[in-house]
C-alpha cells in the first residue's frame, strides 16, 4: 500500500474502509478459512453431471450383505446346525431381473431391481477392534479417523461445492439420527459436520420426520402475525442501532444475511414439504412403517421441493438394528419389514414423478457382517458376538453377529447409473471375500461426485495444504456404473 | 445471476461476492482461466525476475494482486486498456515486456488476456514472494521509541512510532461505556453490571480504567470460567468427546481450572502439562486414542508432536508427520523427534504410512537451546523437554502465547493467523516487547492482559473485522470488533434473565464469587457445562483437534436454532417470566429502559422505545417480554464485542 493510500485510508470515514475492504473480507466469507483450488491437470476431470441430488439410505450399524441384497447358501435354523456351516439365514428370492437374487423379506424392493444398480463387491477399510462410529466415520467423510484437521461430511462437500437446489430447502439434510443421548454419541457428531468448510455447510438435522416440520417453522406458541412482528421489530431496531454506522462490516452482514435466510425458510411456502401431515393418507400409509419409512417419505418430499443432498438412516444406536451382536435374524426380519416397502415406493414415486434420473439414490454400510469371521480372514479383532456358539442350540445364536469388513452391498437407483445391473461378486463360500471388481469407499465417493458433475480431485486448501473430496484426490468413479459412458 | 437460482445458505454471500472475487469456483467446475496453472507459470517466468519476491524494476511489483493492481497496469475485466497487455505483445524498443529475449507465445498472451477479462482472478492467499523470513527463537531486547503525549504506555510509543511511520492518523479513544463494556467480555467474558457502568462513568479519576481493568482480573472466578474457554479449545480438553467410550482420552479441567483459579505463571502451567507432577494434567500429553488401528501419523506419540508445536510454538508439523514438510521448514525426523520423546517403546520412523526401518531420536524442535537425552526414561525426557519449551532463552514459546492473547482481546494476532507463527509479525518490536513485559513479570498472564488493557491502543474505539487481508496489507488499526463466542452469548443471556444451570457438568469445585466483582454473571458459565446443541450450533467446537480461533461469523443454520430452536425459545420464554417476577409493577417503558441497560449497557433511543413498546405493548407479558429480549440479543450491537 502506497503512503498516498494509507492517507486516503485514514479520511475515508469507516464506513467507506468497510466498502473498500469488503472484496478481501468477503472472500473470506465464501470460502471459510480454507480456499477452494482447482484439480491438478493431470486428476480427472469432472464428467458432466448425471444426477442433480442425493439420497443416502444408510443402513447404520453393518448392515449383513448375505442375509440382504448377497444371498448364499441358506440354512434353515435347526438344533444342533454347525456356526460354520451357516451363511444366510435366508433363502434367497427372485427379483424382476433374471439374474440378480437378493433375500426373502425383500420383495417389494425385488419388484424394483431392473431400475437398480447392485454393487456387491464394496471393500471397506479395516480398522483392527470394530468401533462402528470409526467406520462411520470413515464411510461419511471418506477419511479415516483421527484425523489432523476436521473433515467434512460428504454432505457438507456436495452443500459447500453445488449449494441448495431450492435456495428454501438446506442442501444438507440429515434425517433419522439422533445426536444427543445415544451411545456413541460423541463420536457421531465427530463426522455430522461441515469440518473446515464451516458450520454454513452442516447438516440440517432432523432425527424424527414427524416433527420436521416443526425445524422449520416459528417456535412453538407463537403464530404467524407475531413471527411477522418480532422479525419486523428485529429489521426497525438494527436500523436504529448506534452499530449502523458500520453497517458493511463482514460480522453485520453476515449476521443479517443470516437471520434474513432463516426468516425465509421460516416464513416460505416451501416449508410445507417438510410436513408429513400434509401427505395425502394412502401415501402416507404405503410409507408408514416407522421412522424410518417416515424418512423416506420425507425424502421424497423434500426432493420434489429442491433438495441437495439428504441422508435418511435406519439410525445407529450400539446394538440395536443391523447392529446385531446377538438374535441376528430375528432383527433382520424386523428389519427387512422396515425397509422393502419404503424403499421400493420411494424408487417408483420418484420414477412417475420424473425425478429418478436426476437423483441418485445410494444404499449402503459401514461394513458387512458373518457368522464366524470378525473383521477380515486373519484379524485378531476383538470378538464382539454375544452368542457365541459352535453348534445352534436356540435361535438367539442364529445370525450373523459378527462385524466383516471383506465386502458390502451397496444398492443404487437412478442419478445416471445403469438399471438392472450387477456390479462385482462375492466368494459362494466363506471367506465371504470380494473376488471381482472391488469399490473402494473412495471410488464410490468419487462415483458419487462424478454423477454430481463435481471433480474427485477437487480440493480446498487448509493450513496450507490440500485436503481433496476423495483421499489424495485419487478416487476413480466407477464407469461400469454410469448408463452412458460420461464424456 | 438471479436470487432464485442462488443457494439458500449462500444467497447473499455469493451474490455479494460474484462481482468482488472473481476467482472463486464455486461451483467445483473449471473456470474460464485457471489462475495457478496456467496464468502463474508465465508471470513467474516471463516477469517474475524483475517485479516479484522483493524486487521492483521500474518501481512495478506484483506480489500479490493488490500490489499488481496498486500499480495500474490491469484494468480488471479490460486487456484492451491494460498497459500489461500493451506492453507484451509490443516491439517497441524502451516499452515492450520483457525487455529481453524471446516474446511470448500467441497462446500465453492469449492465455494473460483471458485472465485480465476475467477480472484478474487471482488465489487470495498466492503470492509470488518466498517465504525468506525466519523467525527469531531467542528473546531481543527493544529499544522504546519516544513517547509522545498521549502515547506514554510502552505499547503506545511502539504503535505511535509504528502509526507514524504508516502514516496512520491514531483511531480516537473509546468512550467509557464501550470501554467497560470491551474489557469486561473481554477480560472475564461478561456483560458489566449497568450500576457499575454508572458507578464507572460518574467516577472522576483518572485512573479510573486502570482500576477498573484490576478489579475485573481480580475476581478469580470469573476470569477462570472465562479463559477455560480458549484452554479448552486450545489443550483439545473436553468434558465428553471421542476416545473416553474407551478410556482413550484423559480430561485435565480439575487440573485446568484450578491453575485458571490460581493464575498459575505460564512458564509453571506448560512445565506441568508436559511433565505433569500429578495425573491430572497428564491428559495433554496423553491425547485421544480412538479404538482400532489409526494412521502412523495419527497415533498419539505423533499427536503430542503436533500439539507441542501448534499450541506452544505456533509452528504446524501436522505435514511433517508424514514427510518433510512442502510449506516450511519442518522435517519428519522433527515431527518424529518429538514423538519419541513421548514414546514409551521406540519408535519407527514412517513415512506417509509406510515404514522407512530408521527409529526416531527424541530431539527438540530447537536444539539450539538444548538437548534431551534419550536414554533417559520417559518421565525425565518429559521433564528435560518440559525445561526447554519454558526456557528463559526460548523467544518464541512466549512471542507465541503473547500473540494468542494479544488476537484475543484485538481480534488480530500481532502474526496472524496465529498459529503461523514462522511468518513476520505486523511489529516485531511490539511482539518482542511484550514477550520480554511477559518473561519480567514472571509469565504472569493476567499482568500481560492487563498491561495490554491499560494501552491506548487497546482503549481505541474498534475498527471492523480484518480477517483474510493478507499480511503484506494488513496495517493495524486498533481493536477490531470480534463475535461473541458461544459461550459468552449463552452466558449474557442467562445473566440478563436470570436463568441457567444451578450445577456444573465440568468436574470442578466453584469458589465463591468476589463480591465486588464489576461484572454480572450467572452462577455456573456455559464454559462449565456440557457442550450442548445451542452451544454447538453456535460454534463451541468438537475438541478434537486443537482450536485456536472461534468462527466470526453467523451462519444461516445458527440464526435458524435462535430464531426458532427450542432450547433458544424455552430460554427466553423462561427468563422473559424470569425479569417480569423480579421487576413487578414496571411499565413498558420501564421494562425497556431496564432491558437496554442490562442487554446493551445504554438507555434506549427514542426510535427504539417506539418499537419497543409495539412488541411490549402496554401491558407487558412473558410472551411479549420474550420477544423483545429476542430482538435485543439479535441485533449486531449485542452479538459484537465493539
Amino acid at each position: 500500500m502506497t503512503p498516498f493510500e494509507f492517507e486516503l485510508r485514514n479520511v475515508l470515514s469507516r464506513r467507506d474502509i468497510l466498502r473498500t475492504a469488503s472484496a478481501s473480507s468477503l472472500a473470506m466469507l465464501a470460502g471459510g478459512s480454507p480456499r477452494l483450488a482447482e484439480a491438478a491437470p493431470d486428476k480427472p476431470k469432472p464428467h458432466k453431471a448425471t444426477a442433480d441430488t442425493v439420497i443416502l439410505l444408510w443402513m447404520g450399524g453393518g448392515m449383513a450383505a448375505p442375509e440382504t441384497f448377497d444371498p448364499k447358501r441358506y440354512e434353515p435354523f435347526e438344533i444342533g446346525l454347525p456356526a460354520d456351516k451357516i451363511l444366510s439365514t435366508f433363502p434367497a428370492i427372485d427379483t424382476v431381473v433374471d439374474d440378480i437374487k437378493i433375500t426373502q423379506g425383500l420383495e417389494n424392493v425385488a419388484s424394483v431391481m431392473d431400475k437398480a444398480s447392485l454393487i456387491r463387491s464394496h471393500v471397506v477399510a479395516d480398522l483392527g477392534n470394530i468401533l462402528h462410529s470409526r467406520h462411520q466415520y470413515h464411510w461419511h467423510t471418506g477419511y479415516v479417523p483421527p484425523q489432523t484437521v476436521a473433515a467434512p461430511h460428504i454432505g457438507s462437500w456436495i452443500a459447500r461445492l453445488l449449494g441448495p437446489v431450492n435456495p428454501a430447502i438446506p442442501a444438507f439434510i440429515n434425517i433419522g439420527q439422533r445426536l444427543e443421548g445415544n451411545g456413541e454419541q460423541e463420536e457421531l457428531k465427530a463426522f455430522t459436520t461441515a469440518g473446515f468448510l464451516g458450520s454454513e455447510y452442516g447438516p440440517f438435522n432432523l432425527p424424527f420426520p414427524e416433527d420436521a416440520v416443526n425445524a422449520v417453522q416459528p417456535p412453538k406458541g407463537m403464530n404467524k402475525d407475531r413471527f411477522e412482528a418480532r422479525q419486523r421489530a428485529l429489521k426497525a431496531m438494527i436500523k436504529e442501532s448506534p452499530l449502523s454506522d458500520v453497517a458493511s462490516d463482514y460480522h453485520q452482514q453476515s449476521i443479517l444475511r443470516s437471520i434474513d435466510n432463516a426468516h425465509r425458510l421460516l416464513s416460505s411456502k416451501d416449508r410445507d414439504a417438510f410436513d408429513l401431515s400434509k401427505e395425502p393418507k394412502a401415501s402416507y400409509d404405503a410409507y408408514n412403517t416407522g421412522r424410518f419409512g417416515q424418512g423416506c417419505l420425507l425424502a421424497r418430499r423434500l426432493v420434489e421441493a429442491g433438495a441437495r443432498f439428504i441422508e435418511v438412516t435406519t439410525e445407529y444406536v450400539p446394538f440395536l438394528h443391523w447392529d446385531t451382536h446377538e438374535n441376528g435374524h430375528e432383527t433382520y426380519t424386523r428389519l427387512k419389514r422396515e425397509i422393502d416397502r419404503p424403499i421400493a415406493q420411494l424408487v417408483r414415486d420418484l420414477d412417475a414423478r420424473g425425478l429418478l434420473d436426476r437423483t441418485l439414490i445410494v444404499l449402503a454400510s459401514e461394513f458387512s457382517r458373518d457368522m464366524m469371521i470378525e473383521g477380515v480372514p486373519g484379524s485378531t479383532a476383538r470378538d464382539q458376538s454375544r452368542a457365541k456358539a459352535d453348534k445352534m442350540e436356540k435361535p438367539i445364536q442364529y445370525g450373523l453377529h459378527r462385524h466383516f469388513t471383506g465386502s458390502g452391498s451397496v444398492l443404487m437407483f437412478g442419478g445416471g447409473m445403469k438399471r438392472g445391473y450387477l456390479h462385482g461378486e462375492t466368494a459362494p463360500e466363506r471367506p465371504l471375500v470380494t473376488i471381482k471388481d472391488p469399490v473402494s469407499i473412495s471410488d464410490l465417493h468419487a462415483t458419487i461426485y462424478s454423477a454430481l458433475g463435481i471433480s474427485p480431485a477437487t480440493m480446498f486448501e487448509i493450513e496450507k495444504r490440500p485436503f481433496y473430496v476423495t483421499v489424495d484426490g485419487k478416487g476413480q468413479p466407477v464407469k461400469d456404473l454410469f448408463a452412458k459412458t460420461p464424456a | 445471476m438471479t436470487r432464485t437460482l442462488r443457494s439458500w445458505i449462500s444467497l447473499g454471500i455469493f451474490a455479494v461476492l460474484a462481482h468482488a472475487v472473481p476467482v472463486f469456483a464455486q461451483d467445483g467446475k473449471k473456470p474460464g482461466v485457471d489462475f495457478i496453472h496456467d496464468v502463474v507459470p508465465i508471470l513467474r517466468n516471463q516477469c517474475g525476475k524483475c517485479h516479484t519476491n522483493g524486487v521492483s524494476k521500474g518501481d512495478f511489483a506484483m506480489d500479490t494482486r493488490a500490489s499488481l493492481l496498486r500499480s495500474e497496469s490491469v484494468v480488471p475485466g479490460k486487456s484492451g486498456e491494460s498497459d500489461l497487455v500493451d506492453r507484451i505483445v509490443s516491439d517497441e524498443k524502451d516499452f515492450k515486456m520483457p525487455p529481453e529475449g524471446a516474446r511470448l507465445t500467441a497462446k500465453e498472451v492469449e492465455t494473460l488476456k483471458a485472465w485480465v477479462d476475467a477480472g484478474v482472478p487471482w488465489e487470495e492467499s498466492f503470492s509470488f514472494r518466498q517465504g525468506s523470513y525466519e523467525p527469531p527463537l531467542r528473546p531481543r531486547a527493544v529499544t522504546l521509541p519516544p513517547s509522545q503525549p498521549g502515547f506514554e504506555h510502552p505499547i503506545d510509543r511502539i504503535v505511535k512510532a509504528y502509526w507514524d511511520k504508516n502514516r496512520v492518523s491514531p483511531p480516537p479513544v473509546s468512550d467509557d461505556v464501550s470501554f467497560a463494556r470491551r474489557v469486561s467480555m473481554d477480560l472475564v467474558g461478561l456483560l458489566p453490571a449497568p450500576a457499575e457502568i454508572d458507578k464507572f462513568v460518574k467516577d472522576t479519576d483518572p485512573a479510573k480504567r486502570a482500576l477498573l481493568i484490576r478489579k475485573i482480573l481480580d475476581d478469580r472466578k470469573a476470569y477462570a470460567d472465562h479463559w477455560l474457554t480458549f484452554w479448552n479449545d486450545l489443550l483439545r480438553n473436553d468434558y465428553r468427546g471421542t476416545g473416553f467410550i474407551d478410556g482413550g482420552r484423559k480430561q485435565i479441567v480439575k487440573w485446568l481450572y484450578s491453575a485458571l483459579l490460581e493464575n498459575k505463571p505460564y512458564d509453571r502451567f506448560v512445565h506441568e502439562l508436559i511433565s505433569p507432577p500429578t495425573p491430572e494434567s497428564e491428559g495433554f500429553v496423553y491425547g485421544i486414542q480412538w479404538r482400532g488401528r489409526v494412521n502412523a501419523s495419527q497415533v498419539r506419540e505423533v499427536q503430542f508432536a503436533q500439539n507441542v508445536g501448534q499450541v506452544f510454538f505456533g509452528a504446524n508439523l501436522k505435514c511433517a508427520s508424514c514427510h518433510d514438510s512442502f510449506v516450511d521448514k519442518w522435517k519428519l525426523e522433527d515431527a518424529y523427534g518429538l514423538a519419541a520423546i513421548v514414546s514409551d517403546q521406540p519408535i519407527e520412523i514412517n513415512r506417509c504410512d509406510n515404514p522407512t526401518g530408521k527409529m526416531a531420536q527424541a530431539k527438540f524442535l530447537f536444539p539450539e537451546l538444548g538437548t534431551i537425552d534419550a536414554a533417559a526414561p520417559k518421565a525425565e525426557r518429559l521433564r528435560q523437554t518440559a525445561d526447554l519449551i519454558v526456557h528463559k532463552e526460548n523467544g518464541r514459546f512466549r512471542r507465541t502465547i503473547v500473540n494468542r492473547i494479544w488476537h484475543r482481546m484485538m481480534g488480530h494476532g500481532l502474526v496472524h493467523p496465529v498459529d503461523a507463527m514462522g511468518t513476520p509479525p505486523w511489529s516485531e518490536d511490539l511482539l518482542d516487547y511484550l514477550s520480554n513485559y511477559l518473561a519480567d513479570q514472571g509469565d504472569d498472564l493476567k499482568s500481560l492482559m492487563s498491561h495490554i488493557a491499560t494501552s491506548r491502543a487497546y482503549q481505541s474505539v474498534a475498527s471492523p473485522h480484518s480477517e483474510n487481508v493478507s499480511p503484506d496489507d494488513y496495517v493495524f488499526l486498533g481493536p477490531e470488533l470480534k463475535r461473541m463466542t458461544a459461550e459468552q452469548w449463552v452466558d449474557a443471556l442467562w445473566t440478563i434473565t436470570g436463568t441457567g444451570p444451578e450445577k456444573p457438568f465440568a468436574a470442578v469445585t466453584l469458589p465463591e464469587r468476589t463480591t465486588d466483582s464489576p461484572a454480572a454473571g450467572p452462577k455456573v458459565r456455559a464454559a462449565l457445562m456440557d457442550c450442548d446443541p445451542l452451544q454447538r450450533s453456535l460454534g463451541r467446537p468438537n475438541r478434537e483437534q486443537v482450536v485456536t480461533s472461534r468462527p466470526e461469523i453467523l451462519t444461516t443454520l445458527e440464526a435458524l436454532d435462535m430464531s426458532n430452536g427450542k432450547p433458544v425459545s424455552d430460554l427466553l420464554r423462561a427468563g422473559a417470566e424470569k425479569i417480569l417476577e423480579r421487576n413487578p409493577g414496571k411499565s413498558t417503558a420501564e421494562l425497556t429502559s431496564w432491558l437496554f441497560r442490562a442487554a446493551l449497557s445504554r438507555e434506549p433511543s427514542a426510535d427504539e422505545r417506539a418499537t419497543s413498546a409495539e412488541i411490549l405493548t402496554d401491558k407487558p407479558t412473558a410472551d411479549t417480554l420474550a420477544d423483545l429480549l429476542w430482538v435485543v440479543v439479535m441485533v449486531p450491537e449485542f452479538q459484537l464485542i465493539r
